[in-house]
């Protein structure tokens, strides 16, 4: 349990220009599982998600991708989980933090905060699942 | 071959000190007194922040030459790198240089991944002892 209550790295996400490619890419040579795919509600940004350990890892791309151009990726940014995001919001934003409000998240019944400052150039988010209630559909996870 | 964990994200600062602080500080993270330090060999100096089952690395550069003084010139601060836990490294870059890979030799352990054979992500493969 840390300062604002994180237990471990949610997501790491790698951004790019073909997220299909890309999760494909670690699949096959990596030996990493991909365990869902989606596209983000709203944006239509399209994602894959896989698991190592208690980090998923996001793969993260545009809608439609150009089949033509040369694929580039780069981590982009990092989700850490909390146990209670209002409080972990709270103390950040009386250090002078800039953190959005916590927002439901992709993850179904977990709710999502940015931190939008102060984080060495690393986008950076706070998710506590389990936060709002909902059901469990097929194959939500994680 | 097959990954088993994220062992730790590499992240470039500008002053480690600084960056360590803050996230102490402030996240209520804690620097591991028994790794890190000056690394001659690759110009920089780093500290590990255990958090979960993984680790947060954060690396500031000393000199002006190599990748993470490259990123830093190019990109400032940010996630330089992506370490995965494998359970045989040599096999593992055995693995990915028949699939075509450039990886380099192992050392301690450890074994970088040419981010032009990862479309551009910097990946690092290790294996522990006894994990």
């Amino acid at each position: 349990m840390t300062g604002i209550g994180a237990t471990h790295i949610d997501h790491i996400v790698i951004s790019s220009n073909n997220s299909e490619v890309v999760a494909e890419t670690f699949r096959r040579n990596l030996g990493i599982e991909i365990r869902r795919t989606m596209s983000r509600p709203g944006t239509g940004a399209r994602l894959a998600f896989a698991k190592l350990g208690d980090v998923i890892l996001e793969f993260a791309g545009p809608p439609e991708p150009d089949p033509a151009a040369e694929v580039k990726a780069r981590l982009w940014g990092m989700v850490l989980a909390v146990a209670d995001i209002a409080a972990a919001v709270e103390r950040l934003r009386g250090l002078g933090y800039d953190v959005t409000d916590p927002r439901p998240a992709v993850q179904p019944g977990a709710l999502i905060a940015t931190v939008k400052s102060g984080t060495g150039g690393v986008p950076f988010a706070l998710i506590q699942y389990n936060a709002i209630p909902h059901e469990s559909p097929a194959g939500a996870a994680p | 071959m097959k990954a088993k964990r994220i062992d730790h994200v590499g992240i470039v600062v500008k002053n480690l000190e600084e960056a360590t602080a803050t996230y102490a500080r402030n996240f209520g993270l804690t620097v591991d007194p028994a790794r890190g330090g000056e690394v001659p060999a690759l110009g920089i100096k780093n500290a590990f922040m255990p958090i979960g089952e993984s680790d947060l690395e954060f690396i500031q550069p000393l000199t002006d030459q190599g990748p993470v003084a490259q990123f830093a010139k190019e990109r400032g601060e940010g996630q330089f790198l992506l370490s995965i836990e494998v359970d045989d490294v040599a096999a593992a870059v055995e693995h990915l240089r028949s699939l075509g890979f450039r990886v380099g030799d192992p050392n301690n352990g450890v074994a970088f991944v040419s981010p032009k054979s990862s479309h551009g992500v910097n990946l690092q493969l290790i294996q522990r002892q006894g994990r």
